[in-house]
């Protein structure tokens, strides 16, 4: 009997996205008044790893409804409600965290990002914080009658809902397809632009300095978004194949690692000072090979989902 | 015909498509994603730079990447015959699939091209050259050809 099941885990993380962005938006005000470029690079690193941890309080939900419905006390209403509010909210807070890892980007090859970032930034996480607040008010009247308003559920309108996703991705035959071909392509431009910078740090391309291969993270990134959107595209329309497959949680856990570790080439300054003809650190190394390793499993997983689980 | 019933029938054929074993045809599959992983995305590092993105990296420490591109090229080419091989009388009728190895194999011959014409010794010294980058922006968008046609296979079996 597992300590931990996915319906604890999401209570554990549920408060992540909420609580996050509300941190990280009080760091960028309390930045732009002082006019603390510490602060403002500690409010988006903030923003970053609340976006990252946002995908297991979303996968760890979708398992949790699986489990709970249908029990006493719990209301579908609440669920359908939640889910929908939850689908735009995660949407921001994934924007968020993608500006803000763009911002941070920038503060590495320009010494500031952009002057319309911060704004940007600040209305997107403004944004998210009241789309999460109203997809979490939601949530917990899943399982408290008492606080439910006298008429049933409170819920916010839906911009957009998980069966209009569904119907998108399941009434139509092409989307499916078109989705993996993009996932594909988008896996294979990630991983080859990491594979090269992570290399550099290894000792290959010594002749090249840290600093230039830094240029070409947002490509990496760019793959990440379209295997995010793609991604959620497949779990959304079909999350019983996901949630009841073990290696997909592998998945999600290698991705926690190769996204911190992203941060970490992105900002790091002892990287970031290697020049032409220098060794990284042994320490610098290690977590080089561990962002290979993780992207390979999360490559790994991903690919032997459909024999490895028990889904299909 | 024959022949693709002769390759079906050879050992490692058989054992691909029906090994009980996740060793088989799960990891013989994984182990192309991987190939084509490399094989595209480390070339397309290539072709991009050629295109003037990271313009301050140098070319010409560049072309110790080429051993990648070819180590990811070998795994994709072995484990793409194995694949053949366990379904050859399906795939070496089908229209898509040939089509795919013809754009892989025009995707391989541009690789050669562009390692000898944009990474040179003298890369750095010369301005890249318009017909290099012509080759660059070509492979990137045979790769996606080709990645299209092969995820496609799987849905016209």
């Amino acid at each position: 009997m597992p300590v931990l099941n996915t319906p604890h885990l999401h209570l554990l993380m549920n408060h992540v996205p909420t609580v996050g962005t509300v941190i990280g938006l009080g760091l960028l005000l309390l930045a732009l008044m002082r006019r603390s470029d510490h602060l403002m690079r500690a409010s988006l690193e903030l923003f970053f790893l609340v976006a990252l941890a946002s995908l297991p309080v979303y996968l760890t939900g979708l398992a949790a409804q699986e489990a709970i419905s249908g029990l006493p006390d719990v209301s579908a209403d609440a669920i359908t409600a939640h889910h929908n509010g939850v689908l735009l909210a995660f949407a921001f807070v994934e924007l968020t965290g993608a500006l803000a890892w763009l911002a941070l980007w920038q503060f590495r090859r320009l010494a500031r990002p952009a002057a319309w970032m911060s704004p940007a930034i600040l209305l997107l996480a403004t944004v998210t914080v009241v789309l999460m607040a109203g997809a979490a008010t939601v949530g917990g009247e899943i399982r408290h009658p008492e606080i439910r308003p006298d008429g049933g559920v409170l819920a916010p309108a839906a911009w957009v809902t998980v069966d209009a996703v569904r119907e998108f991705v399941i009434s139509r035959a092409w989307t499916w397809p078109t989705a993996e071909v993009l996932h594909f392509i988008g896996l294979s431009l990630l991983f080859g632009v990491l594979l090269v910078v992570n290399l550099r740090v290894l000792g290959g391309l010594k002749a090249v300095s840290y600093a230039s291969l830094h240029k070409l993270l947002p490509w990496a990134m760019l793959g990440f978004g379209v295997n995010l959107v793609t991604g959620m595209l497949f779990v959304i329309a079909s999350p019983e194949q996901y949630m009841t497959s073990d290696p997909f949680y592998w998945k999600v856990a290698f991705l926690m690692v190769a996204g911190v570790d992203l941060l970490y080439l992105t900002v790091f300054e002892r990287l970031w000072g290697l020049r032409a003809g220098d060794n990284a650190t042994l320490l610098d190394k290690a977590i080089a090979v561990s962002a290979v390793a993780a992207w390979i499993g999360v490559i790994y997983s991903g690919r032997m989902l459909p024999f490895l689980g028990n889904a299909f | 015909m024959d022949l693709y019933l002769w390759i079906e029938a050879l050992g490692p054929s058989t054992w691909v498509r029906e090994a009980p074993t996740v060793w088989g045809y799960p990891t013989v599959l994984t182990l192309h994603t991987f190939g084509m992983s490399v094989l595209v995305g480390t070339s397309a590092v290539l072709s991009l730079r050629i295109l003037g993105v990271g313009g301050s990296i140098p070319l010409a420490p560049l072309r110790t990447l080429f051993p990648v591109v070819w180590v990811g090229w070998w795994v994709s080419f072995v484990t793409g015959a194995l694949l053949f091989g366990a379904a050859a009388t399906v795939r070496g009728m089908q229209g898509l699939f040939l089509a795919k190895l013809l754009i892989v194999a025009a995707g391989t011959a541009i690789v050669v091209l562009i390692k000898r014409q944009g990474y040179g010794p003298n890369a750095d010294q010369v301005a890249v050259s318009r017909t290099t980058r012509h080759l660059a922006l070509l492979l990137l968008l045979v790769w996606v050809v080709a990645i299209t046609a092969g995820r496609l296979l799987a849905y016209v079996t």
